[in-house]
């Protein structure tokens, strides 16, 4: 019990005291901050940008479990306040290099601009962890700065871009990326002191794309479809053109090829820009360069150098990442505080399709030769609740329940509810959804990926 | 870097970036010379492709271009002086021979720096060989001096009521001067060609505020008429085909002012930080303008003669015969050979840096202190190219009673004497206006005017290596050309009136927001449902940018409101109700559901065609096609609260749609 006033509990607040540090031009500061502390960063002079965001003078930012870097072009003197696991100035970075495929990019827009076509479709491949969704940042970023509305389209689905793990989605960019955490806010019931952004997203359910192309290639389709559509409604974003990043694991290999060319042929890619492998970047030379687009531009091949600062995110920290991104689509980050809904369901009402397990390879052998897992197989399964799916997250998607599995796959995302309890006693389902009132009456896909989370309630 | 590239194609894209050079923009100067660096390898083919660039860019480029291979030989030095000092004086005299005075003064400026090592350099070497700058300086000391026996020609004619009408034209901005009053309307930017270089009443300004103009500074003119030299490439041939004259046949002072002159410029030109030497100067042509205005009184003028005969007798070790006064003790004279700075005077002069000690030497108060201050030093023989039969002037001593560091105050007092007219003054402050970069900084092109501009070659392609090559001067596009930044989320937007209206629009969006943060706290927020993709297509998602209307004010927004409310109400909306039980219900007049919508403006879900009545919420077509039929009261309203709730219903709705079309 403590009274107001007298609460001796409360901790004792420690004086920390600033740290400022001097970068000189063209440098950037290296840091690391563990989810559940936190650092507060204060721009005091210069100029200052984290992944192509700039940071406004005198303005403090908070950061927690972040692994990023503050670069300069100017030169700064930032206050750093907490305390970092990790933090150094590096002066070799690729920022220029960065820079120049912006303004690479600048020159094909405007020419996009002059002659009425679209503008550049950029796929940024590398392998994990060589830092693809900082550079996809940074050019959506100076994009943006100069006033340009990009679409950026995230195909990796280890994390979420305005959603959860699991997922694909497209963006237009028009308004500053956040700078504390990841990409912003999807739309939410009420303001953001950072513009919210309005993502189209689908879902995948796996964290490896490879293991269902069945699922994974006619969702980039239909994605590109959506896309498609955007740039040819949307002057803005069509002279722009769209970013993709993509995940590392199609980079390195035969298999992973087959879906590089599946996107490039897809969004019509007209450049395709290896992040620091060599080897990806012969392969990728030998495969496209000199091919032409859909549109008959010329694909463009081009390597620029992975940054020293990029770090090998350890399962651990990936994990808690995945479920920072799950937590906040509920509850939202530190700065904005959602209130999900709890609310009980009966059995009955909700029509849940589990992810079909993939047929393996003993299986397929067994098959005629010409039958293929499209033809056979079915998608999903259909499930009735069960113990099992207590902590999973269910992903509603804009399908009627009775939809084709087809359809049903290729449907965008309109949600995601937490199963925090079953009770097969009395058919009853515990979920918590962001939106209160009845759940809309949709399809439900329950997928492997993203793993279940324990203790969000 | 770019090692495997041919030259030619470092050539090329050099030429690219120099015909991108408009402006003089620091960033791209130091980029180009970044890639001159960087490039040593193709030093040649750069130097080539610089030289062919000066030589051909109009002359409104020529200086940025010049400036580029100031900046390159300065910071990268060896090969690029080598292959670059082969044509200096062509290229120099080129583009010298085409440019305004403006520019020329520049010109100087940089070629001064050349005949000195680089500052800060180890290398006691100057920047060119004095070999390659020699013939330069000749070539300029030529023109200069015919220009200015043209110039006393003309001052002759022009007389008093030009200098009249110079007066108004007391501003900062030298352009302004431009006003072509018929003496003077000679030059594009720099009018009177004697401003530049004759020995009149502007340069003193000049001196004042730049003590390194090396225009008028650096290179000494002789007093010897030359034949007029180097007149074609100048803009105003006239003037120098002008045989030479005596300003002023009256008296002969007006001829020895001109040569204390020339001889105080020659010797400030080798020292330029010579601070005493700049006050004679200065004296000695607010004397000249004195003279010239021809205001002076008959005993002003008698004391003017006496003094510059003193002068004159103390500078070049001859004097004549003064009828009002003696002439004085001579002091060790000096003289500077015209052609060439005199680099030995140096140690002779105290090289008093600035202003600061303009004071102290002003302090003596006494025109012929300060010069024996400046000349207690051994100098060069004296060299009395003329006999002068000079009074002495007075006046002058006692006209400068104090002497404060501007020349501007100086004049002023010359002026409340009675002594100077007005006109003089319009000189200093016009010349103020310039301030082009003092002669010490290291580059002293990348220094004035560096104002980037958004007009940046962009010839990044995407090919590996044209990735690799830095350029930092593109950088700028994204920030200096964009120097309107928002504080709050570092948002940049062009000075441009368009950027300023989107800032005012982003501006606007971050109090909305704010307000609306500060309204959130009360009720729950909660993530919405993603968009399916006909909307995602059709969205235009930038809240801020998206003008709520065209008038910007509050009081047309207000109204704005008001008719809003009262406009079709298939536009009404309300946010959707987070309650459950009334989100799931349909109208009550038609039973239909209501329709979800994505609202920019109110970054929300909202209803649309809707309207809250009470606790119930109605389309607000039927509402409206309701009321219409059965009067004021809606039908149907089941609560007994109708009459109150509706008036409450009404005031929140108006208060809601004006917060939402606020917002």
């Amino acid at each position: 019990m403590s009274l107001p006033g007298l609460d001796l509990s409360a901790p004792v607040e420690t004086v920390v005291t600033p740290t400022v540090h001097e970068l000189k031009e063209q440098t950037e500061w290296r840091f690391e901050v563990a989810y559940g502390t936190k650092v507060e960063v204060r721009l005091l002079s210069g100029t200052a940008e984290l992944f192509g965001t700039e940071l406004p003078i005198k303005q403090s930012y908070t950061f927690t479990g972040t692994k990023a870097a503050i670069y300069t072009w100017h030169g700064c003197r930032i206050e750093v306040v907490g305390d970092c696991q990790v933090d150094y100035i590096a002066e070799e970075t690729p920022m220029m290099i960065y820079a120049n495929l912006h303004f690479a990019l600048e020159n094909l827009r405007d020419r996009a601009n002059s002659e009425g076509i679209d503008g550049p479709r950029v796929l940024i491949v590398g392998s994990e962890n060589a830092g693809k969704t900082s550079l996809v940042k940074v050019l959506t970023a100076y994009a943006t700065k100069v006033g340009r509305q990009p679409v950026v389209v995230n195909l990796d689905t280890k994390e979420g871009m305005l959603s959860i793990p699991g997922t694909l989605s497209a963006t237009t960019f028009t308004s500053v990326i956040d700078v504390e955490n990841g990409w912003g806010s999807s739309p939410m019931n009420g303001p953001s002191q950072v513009p919210v952004k309005l993502p189209l997203v689908y879902y995948i359910g796996l964290a490896n794309p490879e293991e269902r192309t069945l699922i994974y290639k006619p969702v980039v389709t239909r994605l590109a479809l959506s896309v498609m559509n955007r740039l040819q409604d949307d002057g803005e974003a069509k002279e722009t053109g769209v970013i993709i990043d993509t995940p590392g694991i199609i980079s390195q290999g035969k298999g992973g090829y087959e879906m590089i060319q599946h996107i490039v042929s897809e969004f019509s890619v007209s450049a395709v820009v290896v992040l620091g492998s060599e080897r990806l970047y012969s392969d990728m030379l030998r495969r496209f360069n000199g091919q032409k687009t859909g549109t008959g531009e010329t694909i463009a091949v081009v390597k620029v150098d992975k940054s020293g600062g990029c770090v090998d995110r350890d399962e651990a920290y990936l994990q808690q990442f995945r479920q920072f991104q799950i937590r906040e689509y509920f509850f939202g980050d530190a700065n904005t505080t959602l209130s999900p809904h709890t609310q009980q369901i009966d059995f009955h009402q909700l029509t849940i399709y589990k992810l079909a397990e993939p047929i393996d390879d003993l299986l397929k052998s067994l098959m005629p030769g010409d039958v293929t897992e499209d033809s056979t197989s079915a998608i999903f399964d259909k499930v009735r609740p069960s113990p099992q799916m207590q902590n999973a997250i269910l992903t509603i998607v804009n399908a009627h329940p009775e939809d084709t599995q087809e359809n049903i796959r290729d449907a965008s995302v309109m949600g995601f509810i937490y199963v925090a309890d079953v009770d097969e006693k009395k058919n009853k389902l515990k979920v918590l959804a962001p939106v209160g009132g009845r759940l809309p009456n949709k399809a439900i896909i329950w997928g492997s990926w993203p793993e279940g989370i324990s203790d969000l309630m | 870097m770019s090692v495997g590239l041919p030259s030619d194609e470092v050539a090329e894209d050099y030429k690219n970036s120099l015909e991108d050079l408009t402006i003089n923009s620091r960033y791209e100067i130091s980029n180009l010379t970044v890639i001159a660096k960087e490039n040593t390898e193709h030093a040649m083919a750069i130097s080539r492709v610089l030289e062919n660039h000066i030589k051909n860019t109009p002359p409104d480029r020529k200086l940025p271009a010049l400036y580029v291979l100031d900046s390159v030989v300065k910071n990268v030095g060896t090969p690029y002086t080598l292959f670059l000092g082969r044509n200096l004086y062509t290229i120099f005299m080129n583009a010298y021979s085409l440019v305004n005075n403006q520019v020329r003064r520049k010109l100087d400026e940089m070629l001064k720096t050349w005949k000195e090592p680089v500052p800060g350099s180890l290398d006691p070497r100057p920047v060119f060989p004095l070999e390659t700058i020699r013939p330069i300086e000749n070539a300029l000391i030529k023109a200069r001096t015919a220009a200015i026996q043209a110039q006393q020609q003309q001052q002759s004619r022009a007389q008093q009521e030009a200098m009249a009408r110079t007066r108004p034209m007391a501003t900062p901005n030298p352009q302004w001067r431009n006003t072509p009053t018929p003496p003077q309307a000679r030059g594009p930017y720099y009018p009177p060609p004697q401003q530049m270089y004759g020995p009149q009443h502007v340069p003193n300004g000049n001196y004042q505020a730049q003590p390194q103009y090396p225009p008028t500074a650096t290179y000494p003119v002789p007093p010897q008429p030359t034949a007029t030299i180097y007149h074609p490439p100048y803009p105003q041939p006239q003037v120098y085909s002008q045989p030479q004259q005596p300003p002023n046949s009256s008296d002969p002072i007006h001829q020895d002012v001109e040569k204390l002159i020339s001889a105080a410029r020659s010797e400030f030109s080798s020292n330029v930080n010579d601070d005493s030497l700049r006050i004679r100067l200065q004296a000695l042509l607010a004397l000249q303008g004195a003279l010239k205005s021809q205001t002076l009184t008959p005993q002003e003028f008698q004391a003017a003669r006496n003094e510059v005969a003193r002068l004159f007798a103390e500078v070049y070790g001859t004097s004549r015969p003064v009828a009002s006064a003696p002439p004085r003790t001579p002091i060790p004279p000096t003289y500077v050979p015209p052609q060439q700075v005199p680099q030995q005077q140096r140690p002779a002069q105290v090289p008093t840096p600035q202003n600061p000690d303009i004071q102290s030497l002003l302090s003596s108060r006494n025109l012929a202190d300060i010069i024996a201050k400046a000349q207690q030093a051994p100098a060069t023989p004296p060299i009395s190219l003329l006999p002068f039969s000079q009074p002495q002037p007075a006046p002058q001593n006692s006209s400068i009673p104090s002497l404060s560091a501007n020349l501007g105050d100086m004049l002023a007092s010359l002026k409340s004497k009675g002594i100077l007219s007005g006109a003089s003054i319009t000189p200093v402050n016009g010349s103020h206006g310039y301030a082009p970069p003092p002669a010490a900084i290291q580059t002293p092109p990348t220094v004035p005017g560096g104002f980037p501009r958004p007009a940046l070659v962009n010839d990044v392609e995407v090919i590996s290596a044209s990735l690799k090559r830095p350029r930092i001067n593109l950088v700028s596009t994204l920030y200096e050309s964009r120097p309107n930044q928002c504080s709050t989320c570092g948002r940049r937007f062009l000075a441009t009136a368009e950027g300023k209206e989107r800032k005012a629009r982003h501006l606007d969006w971050h109090f909305r927001t704010n307000q609306r943060l500060a309204d959130s706290a009360k009720r729950g927020q909660n993530r919405s449902w993603y968009v399916d993709e006909l909307e995602w297509i059709r969205s235009r998602d930038n809240p801020e940018d998206v003008p709520l209307t065209d008038a910007s004010s509050d009081a047309a927004r207000a109204a704005l409101a008001a008719s809003y409310a009262a406009a079709d109400p298939k536009n009404k909306h309300i946010p959707v109700p987070s309650d459950p039980a009334l989100a799931n219900q349909p109208c009550p007049i038609c039973q239909e559901k209501f329709d979800m919508v994505w609202n920019d403006e109110v970054q929300d879900f909202v209803w649309m065609d809707a309207m809250k009545i009470g606790n119930r919420v109605y389309h607000a077509s039927c509402h409206s096609e309701v009321k219409k039929e059965g009067g004021t009261t809606p039908l149907r309203i089941s609560t007994p609260d109708s009459v109150l709730g509706k008036r409450k219903a009404v005031g929140d709705y108006n208060t809601g749609n004006a917060k939402a079309v606020k917002a």
